[in-house]
């Protein structure tokens, strides 16, 4: 579920639920039928039309997770969902849930439940706060684990113990270092394996998982079409839709390929965009660099202050071509080894410097998430990238999920001095 | 460094490679006193080997030579950095599979053949069956030479033993650093400093039978021969090698590694674990629940403790250990 824009739905559920938050609550109908009435109810405000449609869909899919309508395969961020809905099963992103939890202000108390289970302070909030949150029997249980040795080492080993706790697979995915395209074929064969398990789960004999593919690498692809649209749009002068909002669709670029509502939100985000048009005058355009705090609004009302906009962001682009529905895991293979997080930083360094470009920026801001030695690691060499193109660059320290470490006034100065030197 | 040293860092570097192809394997264990020197290209949240590594090559005059795995997101970092550093220098990043099965020994094995390949052009010479044959040989009666060095060596000495192993020179044993009494225990994690945590854990009063560490004995532990008649096999047998060994915490074979441990333990006579990590490193950060399951399972005492690679702090640990070693030893 994107983490922010449904702020106002998530207080009128907090509101209502918080006190008596358990496990239990999300196995009963009766949550969901609330959930899905105030989700229609003019309580949810969304600021575009597409958002309502990610919306509904991840309450559904999160839904039937819970009630087990369909076998449940739990993946990490770069898991091409197509391969899972593609072969009936529900896709859970437990990275992004963390993030929902965060938005909802609630990380704290899983994280240091992960701590009480001896997961270290020094590892990434987004993991510690998922693995609270299995270890409460807060999250919809897995019948399968599926991880992708990108972008980082935390999902490969969380899921290794919720494997354990689980007790059900895990089926780990290496994809190979860029530059190795006669490696593919390997990376196909270990997708075909992970399909054959979900296959046997959802009961799908082989003609059934490759049809089941076909129609969702169809889906992806017109999705696909729908997002270089509105790419193409948010490059234009002053485009409406804001970074600080469009970071959320992560979560539909990770968990809705492959699925209609996949193709009805770039549709109707790309519609919304040329309705729209421009905001007028041109403003401070900046990049936005990893993720942002989810539970922190105040960093963004600055840049407001500041006129700057944020004009795109480091997740939300595609980065792979339309692909084959005959040929599906050499298909999803390709797609997956283009992804910019695969292999070494100087890949990502690239994409960013890309971006600068394209979109035109004025600056960019890189937030060094604690604990996540893929981002951070990489943010010295980034900054060279840019600064080499002549893109200023600001690096700060703080915590995507964890609200406690996150320095508001140390941050608000820093972000403040560098605004004023982008004048 | 000399023309023909190649540097590495992880222990599942393909050693026999860089022998075969002329050039001398020589492991770094970088300047656990001054990682300062990398903060500006290396987060200070990064894994303090992989910082002393480059702060000891910034230190070093050209050329750098080196080979790296991409075995967590530290060592992806620290190619990333020495590539933009020291572009003038030889730098491969060799690709690491978690899987260890068919599938991982495949790409390890095609990977093995990209590396040789990379070496061979940068030599300039072309590599046989042979001199791979005898690098292969070499390495194992290196190996041999460092099981019977260690025999009745424990802690600090062993690692000693290991890491000079490693550094290709002769192991000095000192007598001053040689314990032969106390507590016997398993110590288990990823990297250590022999004059660091392992010099507190003898004070205390451990005696290190077993150093499940890759710059202890993990790294000696395989057995398979490689035999094989041309390039490709020999290959495939010597992945086959690297995967046998007893694994690191980041291969995704985490049942094996706990069994292998286990089993280690009751070999050597351990009376309890002790699970000391570098700071920062993932792989051991998400181990450890795990493990700490599996050995109350087996009723094997365990004590976790962490080290930031220099442990100038370390002696405040020592009232930690005396007491988990007076427990264990009842």
């Amino acid at each position: 579920m994107s983490a922010e824009r449904e702020n106002g739905l998530l207080e009128a559920i907090k509101e209502r639920y918080l006190e008596k938050l358990s496990p239990e609550i999300f196995r009963s109908r009766l949550f969901w039928k609330t959930v899905e009435g105030l989700a229609r109810s003019p309580l949810n405000r969304p600021q575009w039309k597409a958002d309502r449609v990610s919306l509904s869909h991840f309450i559904r899919s999160t839904r039937d997770a819970y009630l087990g309508k369909a076998p449940v395969v739990w993946c990490n961020l770069l898991v091409p969902s197509e391969l899972v809905h593609g072969l009936g099963c529900l896709p859970f992103y437990p990275e992004m849930a963390a993030a929902v939890v965060a938005s909802a202000g609630l990380a704290p108390r899983f994280i240091d439940r992960a701590v009480e289970e001896e997961f270290s302070s020094d590892a990434c909030s987004y993991h510690r706060c998922l693995l609270g949150c299995a270890v409460e029997g807060f999250l919809p249980r897995p019948d399968l684990l599926l991880s992708v040795n990108y972008p980082c080492d935390s999902a490969v080993l969380s899921f290794a113990f919720l494997s354990e706790l689980y007790g059900v697979p895990h089926l780990v995915v290496d994809v190979p270092l860029p530059g190795r395209e006669e490696d593919l074929p390997l990376l196909a064969g270990q997708l075909e394996e992970a399909a054959s398990e979900m296959a046997r789960l959802s009961g799908r004999d082989r003609e059934g998982m490759l049809r089941g593919l076909a129609e969702s690498i169809e889906l992806s692809n017109r999705a696909l079409s729908y997002l270089r649209r509105v790419e193409e749009m948010r490059k234009r002068d002053d485009c409406t839709l804001d970074g600080k909002d469009a970071m959320g669709n992560v979560s539909v670029l990770a968990g809705c390929m492959g699925s209609e509502a996949g193709v009805e939100f770039y549709r109707l985000l790309a519609e919304e965009l040329r309705e729209r048009g421009c905001r007028g005058p041109r403003s401070l355009r900046l990049m936005w660099m990893h993720l942002k705090p989810w539970y922190a609004q105040s960093i963004f009302q600055s840049l407001e202050r500041h006129g700057a906009r944020l004009v795109c962001e480091e997740y939300t682009h595609a980065t792979w071509e339309p692909m084959d529905p005959g040929d599906p895991f050499v298909s999803l293979a390709a797609k997956l080894e283009s992804h910019f997080l695969v292999g070494p930083a100087e890949r990502r360094a690239a994409h960013l410097a890309r971006l600068a470009e394209e979109y035109r920026v004025d600056g960019a801001i890189h937030f060094n998430h604690w604990g996540c030695r893929q981002s951070c690691g990489g943010a010295p060499l980034v900054k060279r990238a840019l600064q080499e193109k002549g893109v200023p660059v600001l690096i700060i320290d703080g915590d995507c999920v964890d609200q406690r470490e996150y320095q508001e006034g140390q941050i608000s100065t820093r972000l403040e001095a560098f605004l004023e030197s982008l004048r | 460094m000399a023309d023909r040293d190649m540097a590495w860092f992880c222990a599942y570097t393909p050693v026999e490679l860089i022998r075969a192809a002329g050039f001398r394997p020589v492991r770094r264990f970088g300047d656990p006193h001054g990682l300062e020197a990398a903060d500006t290209y290396l987060h200070p949240a990064l894994c303090p080997y992989v910082r002393a590594c480059l702060a000891q090559a910034l230190d070093q005059a050209p050329p750098h030579h080196a080979m790296f795995v991409n075995c967590c997101d530290g060592m992806r970092r620290l190619h990333d950095a020495w590539k933009a550093l020291f572009p003038e220098s030889f730098a491969f990043l060799m690709d690491l599979p978690r899987r260890t099965d068919e599938r991982g020994r495949e790409a390890l094995g095609r990977e093995f053949a990209r590396l040789l390949g990379a070496l061979e052009e940068f030599a300039g010479r072309r590599v046989t069956p042979d001199d791979l044959l005898r690098a292969c040989r070499e390495e194992r009666e290196l190996q041999l030479a460092y099981r019977r060095t260690v025999e009745g060596l424990w802690g600090a000495a062993r690692v000693a033993a290991a890491q000079a192993a490693q550094e290709d020179r002769a192991p000095a044993v000192e007598a001053a650093d040689h314990v032969s009494t106390g507590v016997p225990v398993l110590l288990s994690g990823n990297l250590l400093n022999p004059r660091g945590l392992l010099s507190i854990l003898e004070r205390a009063g451990a005696r290190v039978v077993w150093a499940d560490l890759c710059n202890g004995d993990r790294p000696f532990t395989a057995e398979a021969p490689v035999t094989g008649a041309d390039r490709p096999r020999i290959l495939r047998e010597l992945a086959a090698r690297y995967l046998e060994r007893h694994p690191c915490a980041r291969m995704a074979d985490g049942e094996r590694r706990y069994r292998l441990l286990v089993e280690r333990a009751r070999e050597c006579g351990a009376l309890g674990v002790i699970y000391a990590s570098l700071k920062f490193c993932d792989s051991y950060l998400y181990d450890f629940p795990r493990l700490r399951e599996r050995l109350r399972r087996e009723e094997i005492p365990v004590l976790r403790l962490e080290s930031d690679y220099a442990d100038g702090h370390a002696g405040q640990l020592l009232t930690r250990v005396e007491a988990f070693l007076e427990m264990i030893a009842g």
